[in-house]
């Protein structure tokens, strides 16, 4: 698994994660994540079309990330592509209703501009 | 009445730890398609092993930490039907997951939701079914998925 970020201007970050998210996998993540979302100033925008395993752990790194955003008067999207199986996940824990999900990376990214 | 194994199980007896629960993925992969289950099939038991684990890991207590993990893993097929079962037993504290049932609604909004405890939730969204019994002090899960195979 893999973490990598770009900043696209001082309101916008890209986070894209990708690989298998199992517990182990989740939990090296964790830090980095944690930084990238409690340093982020504005919208952070989530890429989870290259992860092929999103477990329960992953979805607490992603939870947590959200509040960070949050807290500091952001918002925090998903961006799925058509990844049935990070879709299924999400919608069997219903996290997909409490952090904004998209299909396409721009509806994503215009989301945070509204 | 069950289906007919197609191979005898495959077995695999691991430490109660994170990494030895990745190692038991990559050993149910394996065994699967080596029995031609289909992939999606694979994706969902693999979903259930690693948080299957994770509890045991996290909650089964001092002695589920100590004691090794057996796994065993199955393939029944009949006409037109087919079952994967995967098999986890640890000797961890007395737990039946297969009563769990998600009471709580889903959390109302972002402040609400609390990160943890959606584990046995994907469990049961990824199976078909599951069993449980304890004997001789140690917990037996069965995590069945079925799919419908073309003649």
């Amino acid at each position: 698994m893999a973490i990598r970020f770009e900043d696209v201007n001082e309101g916008l970050r890209r986070i894209v994660l990708s690989g298998r998210l199992d517990t182990v996998g989740s939990e090296q993540i964790a830090p980095k994540f944690a930084e990238l979302t409690e340093s982020a100033n504005g919208g952070v925008v989530v890429y989870l079309s290259e992860v092929r395993f999103l477990s329960s752990m992953a979805i607490s790194v992603l939870v947590t990330g959200a509040k960070a955003v949050q807290a500091k008067g952001g918002r925090m999207v998903l961006h799925v592509a058509e990844n049935e199986v990070i879709i299924r996940t999400l919608e069997a824990t219903g996290i997909n209703e409490l952090i904004p999900t998209f299909q396409d990376s721009l509806d994503a990214e215009k989301a945070l501009l509204k | 009445m069950s289906l007919p194994a197609a191979q005898p199980p495959a077995a695999l007896t691991i430490r109660a730890d994170m990494w030895d629960a990745r190692r038991a993925s990559g050993w149910l992969e394996s065994a699967a398609l080596a029995q031609n289950v289909p992939l999606d099939q694979v994706v969902r038991l693999d979903h259930c092993l690693d948080e299957a684990l994770a509890n045991v890991i996290r909650h089964g207590g001092p002695t589920a930490l100590s004691s090794p993990v057996h796994l065993q893993f199955g393939v029944r097929r009949g006409p037109g039907a087919c079952t994967a079962e995967l098999l986890v037993s640890d000797a961890g504290l007395a737990f039946d997951p297969s009563t769990f049932i998600a009471v709580a609604p889903h959390p109302a909004s972002l402040v609400d939701a609390m990160p943890g405890g959606l584990g046995l939730l994907l469990i049961r969204n990824f199976s078909d079914e599951l069993s449980y019994r304890h004997s001789q002090g140690r917990n037996h899960l069965t995590i069945t998925v079925s799919w419908v195979e073309e003649a």
